[in-house]
């Protein structure tokens, strides 16, 4: 069933994208975009693979992953919250930074073997038709996705923290009268958005393609944050965005495994015209529902 | 320090004149960031000092020189690109894909005319429709901002992708050049055509007098026109502007599309002065790297030229990098990075009244 | 996208023999690229790609080791443009007199370099110089569809379900040639073999090369090759699958211990050794290597050989591959026609050898590849 085949592919390819999706809707529901996520993403997936490499464990490589992206996130948030740069213009900063470190430093580990993630398919649920390959024939940082959705969701929307973390994206003076810092809780926020756009980043090297190469996120960082506004910083609905592109990506292989030709480069720029699409129809609705203050860097880009 | 006012305060617009001082910062910033690369290179075992001096060595060689010329000449409407929308608070991150759909442009007219028209006037219309085309580009997302409400900075980016799977499209069949022994490639352009050259045999071609004919076009347009202060007014606080009656959507559109013809003209200048036929990866970041020199630059047009300027010539003293030093040719990108992002953070901190 | 013009450098041939009347060659003290303290090397893409570049690179490691006294110059990701002539340039500047410049693209830029400095020997990869031949310029290559048509009747053997799969990037004619090779060679032993074919559009994006070869194998391919810069991904799901692999590139046997066949790899260092010997002993106008010199199985000394087969590949399947082997040494070409296209027209008419200008100018698949060629 080519179906069930897409969509088994969106998942498997839509959980890294997930992942910094999440992490990018932490950072924005606290008022700071990151466009470095993408790089979060790519010393993510080095930093994975080569601790992965050297001690054999991908548990081990995931943390680690974790940890760069969030180091690289936090240079972004020192750069934004404690120097006032502009958030987009330092984003792409950040993004040329982790590029330019990992294409240095990840040079050793290009063809390095390394012992992956597993799938493993969960006894019973895998067998369910449709359902069970698309859903539960998966490596454990896919089902690892499936509880951090809700659980993000549930901090943000119902926990006393995530009122924190709200507030300081809506209304951070009241948040200090409060006694809160909203600087505190923005750094922390931009820090967990990179750590968990590290995770993605480790899910590409360690579990789905089990390599590791320079760039090898392709844009996928940059996806994350377009679905973060279209799925109105929404933790859950940003997972049915995660895996709309990751069907996306999966379609052009799906199609040209049984035989149907098209056009490549039309099946190339899919995914990226997707996410346009989906910003047309869901936007003028959407950026209602910004986080007020982040909304200010999307109505006008200060110049300075 | 209170979280509040830091918080709130760096969303906060800030007009643009507010950077008028900060130039000694600038200087300051500029000169620290080869110190940080500088350290780089000594964790991977270079020498810093051997290493820049081989750098600026490698510049004073005359076709050097004249090569730093040509992509300063590129980079400088790359990152005038960036500037003009900036001034009026737009973010365009979509160099890179309106120089590719510029460039395309540029050759499907230089296809049609170059052996059937005067090659002046061939040129002539490539540089009108590189421009036009630039513009539609950046002007689709320009449209979508106004009508959707979709942001420019992330639509110009997704678009950059595209534009790349157009030309990609265009070179592996209608375009393909039947004498290319396969290669994914258009027929060179005739060299009536191209943009003549300073020095026969040499690399610098006119393309740098029309990048500083923009130059002077985009200074005098947003410091002597009615249009330049408009657009700063917008950039700097868009509810007043409104308020004073300035219609802000046209105004937002024009800097936009005017952006984006900039950048398809650097798109020409890169095709009918360099490559003359388009091949994938022609581009190599030049939109990337011209929105650094914008940023670089604080968006203030003869900034913008030095800035593009010292890019170029760390571009170019980049091959000494790796001939002379043997680093990764990416270690570039950590150089720029690393300029930059101690240019954004030594900027005034506008939340804090010291 | 840079290192897409890098890998489409293919064997042009038009003449086999290389027909040189400049000069005899004779020693003198001026010969050009003698007296120099180092050799350059430039590539298009990342020394590290595992793939082309790389190759070449560790061409140039070889070349190190076998001439200690020289300092080797590279620069990696070097543009096919003017870029690439100041590059040269510095490296000329530095005292290197032997410059290898390894892309099909670094063409023009090669020869400009080579007029400005007649002392300088340019050598230039992939390429072909239509006209005269300057007496300090020489292109040089292999014929690479010539292992992957070997490969092909080990992968045309091992099929259980008569699917063989592969992923490519674009287009290209380098590809072509390969994919129909790799057909070829798999139909000549086993007539129900096809070939599936699934593009990335990206010469290294591992994530969709997992996406390609799962559904490839979902498919019931049990065979997979490749034409991609970075090859792990797709080895990786192959052998996690059970399924069989064929290589490029490199010998990447320990990634598959259980499904490698065959495959085909890189081997640059004899060659340019014995180039560089010829040049440094002041013999290089005149010499074979001053033309379009071009290598295969009929001739030897190709740089692009046959990978070591896995512990699956039978006596009898290496003894039809030997004979493939005889036969192409003596035909010239595994493209021995007929070969049909996939709509059924004949391309090659029988008993006819192409020419290599009309293989490298390939825009078709033969029959039996499944698939389209996307921009048609």
């Amino acid at each position: 069933m080519i179906f069930v085949d897409v969509l088994a592919g969106g998942v498997r390819g839509g959980t890294a994208i997930l992942y910094a999706a999440l992490g990018e809707t932490l950072a924005e529901r606290a008022g700071v975009i990151n466009l470095g996520t993408e790089g979060s993403m790519l010393t993510g997936a080095l930093a994975a693979y080569a601790v992965t490499a050297g001690t054999g464990d991908p548990w081990a490589g995931v943390l680690a992953g974790a940890c760069a992206g969030a180091l690289l996130a936090a240079v972004h948030a020192f750069t934004v919250l404690s120097r006032g740069a502009n958030q987009l213009a330092t984003g792409l900063v950040v993004l040329f930074l982790g590029a330019g470190l990992t294409s240095m430093f990840g040079a050793a580990y290009v063809g390095r073997a390394i012992s992956p993630f597993q799938p493993y398919p969960i006894p019973g649920l895998s067998r369910i038709p449709w359902a069970g390959p698309i859903l539960f024939d998966h490596d454990p940082l896919v089902y690892a996705s499936y509880l951090l959705a809700p659980a993000l969701w549930w901090l943000l929307f119902r926990s006393r923290w995530g009122l924190v973390v709200r507030s300081a994206g809506e209304r951070p003076a009241v948040l200090a009268t409060y006694g809160h810092s909203p600087l505190l809780v923005r750094y922390l926020a931009v820090v967990g958005g990179g750590l968990l756009a590290g995770i993605g980043g480790a899910h590409l090297s360690t579990a789905y393609a089990n390599a590791w190469f320079e760039n090898m996120t392709a844009g996928r960082g940059f996806i994350a944050v377009a679905l973060v506004i279209f799925a109105a910083w929404h933790p859950l609905r940003a997972v049915g965005g995660a895996y709309l592109f990751g069907a996306a990506l999966a379609l052009s292989p799906a199609l040209q495994a049984r035989g149907y030709g098209f056009n490549q480069f039309a099946l190339d720029a899919l995914p990226y015209l997707v996410t346009i699409a989906a910003l047309i129809v869901l936007g003028r609705r959407q950026t209602g529902a910004a986080p007020e203050d982040l909304s200010r860097v999307f109505q006008l880009t200060p110049t300075r | 320090m209170t979280g509040a006012a830091v918080g709130a305060a760096e969303v906060r617009p800030q007009t643009v004149d507010n950077r008028q001082r900060s130039w000694p910062r600038w200087a300051a910033a500029v000169l620290a960031a080869p110190l940080i690369f500088g350290a780089f290179a000594a964790v991977k075992g270079v020498d810093p000092v051997a290493m820049y001096a081989d750098m600026l060595a490698s510049l004073a060689d005359p076709a050097q020189a004249q090569t730093v010329l040509v992509r300063a000449a590129i980079l400088l409407l790359a990152g005038l690109a960036v500037a003009v929308p900036a001034r009026a608070g737009l973010l365009n991150v979509g160099g890179e894909g309106q120089i590719v759909i510029g460039a395309v442009a540029a050759a499907g007219v230089g296809l049609v005319t170059d052996q059937r028209l005067p090659g002046g006037l061939a040129l002539v219309l490539m540089v009108v429709a590189a421009m036009a085309a630039g513009a539609a580009w950046a002007g689709i997302a320009a449209g979508l901002r106004l009508t959707a409400n979709v942001n420019e900075a992330i639509s110009t980016l997704l678009l950059n992708f595209v534009a790349i799977d157009i030309m990609l499209g265009l070179i592996y069949d209608p375009w393909k050049d039947a004498a290319g022994f396969g290669q994914p490639s258009s027929r060179p352009l005739e060299e009536t055509a191209r943009l003549p050259l300073f020095v026969t045999g040499g690399t610098l071609n006119a393309g740098i007098l029309l990048a500083l004919l923009a130059l002077a076009g985009v200074w005098f347009a947003t410091r002597r026109t009615a249009w330049g202060f408009r657009l700063r007014v917008v950039g700097g606080n868009p509810e007043a502007a409104r308020r004073a009656g300035m219609r802000v959507g046209p105004l937002l559109l024009s800097a936009m599309l005017v952006g984006g013809a900039l950048a398809g003209l650097a798109g020409l200048v890169h095709f009918a002065g360099t490559e003359f036929k388009l091949r994938p990866g022609m581009t190599t970041s030049f939109g990337y790297v011209g929105f650094l020199a914008s940023w670089l630059a604080l968006h203030r047009p003869l900034r913008v030229g030095l800035a593009a300027l010292l890019l170029a010539a760390i571009a170019m003293g980049g091959d000494s990098l790796q001939i002379d030093s043997g680093l990764p040719a990416a270690s570039l990108n950590v150089l720029m990075a690393v300029v930059l992002l101690v240019v954004l953070g030594t900027r005034r901190h506008p939340g804090r009244k010291s | 996208m840079k290192r897409l013009v890098a890998v489409t450098a293919c064997a042009v041939l038009l003449t086999a023999c290389a027909t040189n009347t400049t000069s005899s060659s004779k020693t003198s003290e001026s010969a050009p690229g003698t007296g120099g303290t180092k050799i350059g090397f430039i590539f298009v893409g990342p020394k590290d790609d595992y793939g082309y570049n790389q190759a070449a690179y560790e061409g140039s490691q070889a070349v190190a080791k076998a001439y200690p006294d020289l300092e080797v110059l590279t620069a990696e990701n070097v543009p096919e443009d003017d870029n690439a002539a100041r590059v040269m340039e510095g490296m000329v500047r530095k005292g290197a007199k032997i410059i290898f410049a390894t892309s099909y693209g670094h063409r023009d830029p090669a020869l400009k370099v080579a007029a400005a400095n007649p002392d300088v020997v340019v050598l230039q990869q992939g390429n072909i110089v239509d006209g005269p031949m300057p007496p300090n310029f020489g292109t040089y290559f292999g014929t690479v569809y010539e292992p992957v048509y070997l490969a092909g009747i080990v992968a045309g053997k091992a099929t259980r379900s008569n699917k063989l799969g592969y992923v490519y990037a674009f287009p290209i004619s380098q590809t072509l040639d390969n994919i129909n090779a790799f057909q070829l060679g798999a139909a000549s032993v086993n007539p129900a073999a096809k070939t599936y074919v699934v593009n990335t559009s990206n010469w290294c994006d591992p994530a969709k090369q997992a996406e390609a070869a799962k559904s490839l194998l979902s498919q019931g391919v049990d065979v997979i090759s490749q034409h991609q810069d970075c090859t792990a991904t797709v080895i990786r799901a192959t052998e996690a699958a059970g399924a069989y692999t064929v290589g490029y590139h490199a010998d990447a046997s320990p990634l598959a211990p259980k499904g490698w066949l065959t495959g085909s790899e890189w081997d640059w260092g004899p060659l340019y050794t014995k180039m560089i010997q010829t040049v440094v002993a002041g013999q290089f106008t005149g010499s074979p290597y001053n033309a379009n010199f071009r290598v295969g199985l009929k001739t030897g000394d190709n740089p692009f050989v046959q990978s070591p087969y896995g512990p699956t590949v039978d006596g009898a399947t290496k003894k039809l591959v030997d004979d493939a082997k005889a036969r192409i040494s003596k035909d010239g070409s595994p493209f021995l026609g007929p070969v049909v296209d996939q709509a059924g027209t004949v391309r090659v008419p029988a008993g006819t050898v192409p020419d290599y200008k009309t293989i490298e100018s390939i825009d078709y698949f033969v029959g039996g590849v499944v698939g389209k060629i996307p921009a048609s």
